[in-house]
């Protein structure tokens, strides 16, 4: 019986003590919200890595997604601006962030964000339901 | 609106760090074999007439036919609620209280609620209120001679038709789909229990199982003189009666969640799961169900053949020694769901058919906060919730060998230990994303 309840307090306590001592981030506890969002026709140059954070691009043509597709990692905190374009009307959604852009055929839309929230998150059109890619901010 | 994993939700978990996954892995196998060469040789743990009972005027009023049809009256109630709004609320899944009623706060909701609170859902199911009320013009159940022969393997079933739905139909998080879905099982279930009898309820209604089956990790339980007690959970756990089926529902649950798990990675969505097709979902769960189903029975027959018991009725003997390890599974995979996404219940539900100017709660303004808890925090319930309920399971599954076979030695278990530890590290890896 003691053996027992120390096996079981060692456990216990080994798990607390490895909670207290993660290594924590530290996300920004402020607004979670996007700084802004922006669905700009400027076609830009492509894969520029810009200086303020990171740029994620996809092109969408004969309902396949090529580019930056996949799981994407991003920083937490990272400013983050995201390309995508298409070759037929729809519209792009940033699950948990809960961004949306019209996607006008042939010319690029682009949606900028702070990564602030962690998670793994979708990002699909909406009306064909295709998962362009999937965020995973930690 | 197409979802995410489960039935519905704007985000999914982190996988969590390699070192937290390798450390619960190593505290599973470490307390897996201490629990055969260090615990106790004779059962320990209350039989199912222990624990302290309930004052006497308390259990008339939890017991009484009107706290019964009033909860059940209530339920009701708030069921038509959410089917009425399916149909009749915003098209849109995100903004509609359907979807989220019923796979967020119901669904996960559930099971905190039965494990704080006893068997809630066969206390308050309103399916219950709608059989009496149709009682007068049914005939004599013709079939409820047979019911007892069936256990509990009806429950399994619609257990799996549910968590089909949850898990794999595309269009699950749609309004519409709920709706048809909720009218559906109500007119189905309530077909059944007119054949079965009222009894039906408890064996084939997939949520009043559910919640019943956690509640015996609850401290609330019914003593075999009929007295509600307060006594160790693991005591309740042990006392779960072993219905044929039993076990179909407990590897059930634990595959659909390893499936939820799975279907999450991106060695599945890159994968087998690539296409994200009713095809592969539907693979996918049978196959997760299969896996579990097949290492449980192996491991707890050939425990019974080691032990010189009758392998046939091993699986249905230790299947509630798994619920822990199920429960674990749940928490690991919903807590995040139901604290993060949870949100959502109460801000819709401030205006559940979408009219302007309508704040009935005054929080249909407010916006989810997906930061309330932190990544970190996240990982660190999902593995102390795995690990813990592989402890629990290991220790009841011990306590239940000693009650089966009390002069056998503890090696006896050894293939059942095995494949707990199995469940538990083959959970973490999913949570790791492998």
């Amino acid at each position: 019986m003691t053996h027992r309840r120390l096996l079981a307090a060692l456990l216990v306590g080994g798990l607390l003590v490895a909670g207290c001592a993660g290594t924590d981030p530290d996300t920004a506890a402020g607004s979670p919200a996007p700084s802004s969002t922006s669905s700009s026709s400027s076609s830009s140059p492509a894969a520029s890595p810009t200086e303020d954070g990171q740029r994620i691009e996809v092109e969408v043509a004969g309902g396949q997604v090529t580019g930056d597709t996949g799981r994407v990692p991003v920083a937490a905190g990272e400013h983050v601006t995201l390309s995508i374009t298409s070759d037929v009307a729809d519209e792009v959604h940033v699950h948990g962030y809960d961004l949306d852009a019209e996607l006008v055929p042939g010319t690029p839309a682009e949606l900028t964000f702070d990564a602030t929230i962690p998670g793994v998150f979708e990002v699909e059109l909406h009306e064909s339901g295709t998962v362009l890619l999937t965020l995973q901010v930690s | 609106m197409t979802a995410v994993a489960h039935g519905v939700g704007s985000r999914t978990d982190l996988p969590i760090p390699l070192g937290l996954a390798l450390y619960g892995a190593g505290a599973a196998i470490l307390f897996g074999f201490a629990v055969l060469l260090l615990f106790w040789r004779t059962p320990k743990i209350g039989g199912p007439d222990s624990g302290r009972p309930l004052p006497a005027g308390v259990q008339r009023v939890l017991d009484s036919p009107v706290t019964r049809r009033g909860l059940q009256a209530v339920a009701l109630a708030l069921a038509v609620l959410v089917v009425v709004v399916a149909f009749a609320g915003p098209a849109d899944g995100d903004r509609n209280l359907a979807p989220w009623a019923l796979y967020v706060t119901f669904w996960v909701g559930l099971v905190p609620a039965s494990l704080l609170l006893g068997p809630v859902w066969r206390v308050a199911n309103p399916l219950r209120l709608l059989h009496r009320a149709l009682r007068p013009v049914l005939p004599v159940p013709p079939g409820a001679g047979r019911l007892p022969a069936l256990g509990l393997w009806p429950a399994a079933a619609s257990l799996v038709i549910f968590l089909w739905l949850e898990l794999v139909y595309p269009d699950r998080a749609e309004p519409v789909t709920v709706g048809v879905f909720l009218l559906v099982h109500a007119v189905v279930h309530l077909a059944l229990a007119a054949w079965f009898g009222e009894e039906w309820f408890a064996r084939g209604e997939c949520f009043e199982v559910y919640s019943t089956l956690i509640a015996r990790l609850s401290p609330w339980g019914r003593r075999d003189d009929g007295r509600l007690v307060l006594r160790n959970p693991l005591a309740n756990a042990l006392a779960t009666p072993e219905l044929p089926g039993l076990a179909a529902v407990v590897v059930v649950l634990l595959g659909s969640t390893a499936f939820d798990g799975l279907s999450r990675t991106v060695f599945w969505q890159t994968g087998p799961g690539a296409a994200n097709d009713v095809f592969s979902g539907t693979v996918g769960l049978a196959v997760m169900i299969g896996v579990v189903a097949g290492l449980y029975v192996l491991g707890a027959r050939l425990s019974g053949r080691m032990g010189r018991q009758d392998p046939a009725i091993q699986p249905r003997r230790y299947a509630s020694t798994v619920v822990p390890i199920a429960l674990g599974y749940t928490v690991a995979h919903y807590f995040s769901l139901l604290v993060l996404d949870g949100q959502k219940t109460p801000i819709l539900a401030s205006n559940p058919f979408g009219t302007a100017g309508v704040d009935l709660f005054g929080t249909y303004g407010n916006v989810v906060d997906l930061s309330a808890v932190s990544a970190d925090a996240i990982a660190y319930v999902q593995v102390l919730a795995v690990v813990v309920g592989h402890v629990l399971g290991v220790t009841l599954a011990h306590e239940r060998a000693l009650r089966a076979a009390p002069r056998r030695p503890a090696s006896d278990q050894l293939p059942l230990v095995i494949v707990m530890v199995l469940f538990t590290v083959g959970g973490l890896g999913l949570l790791f994303g492998f």
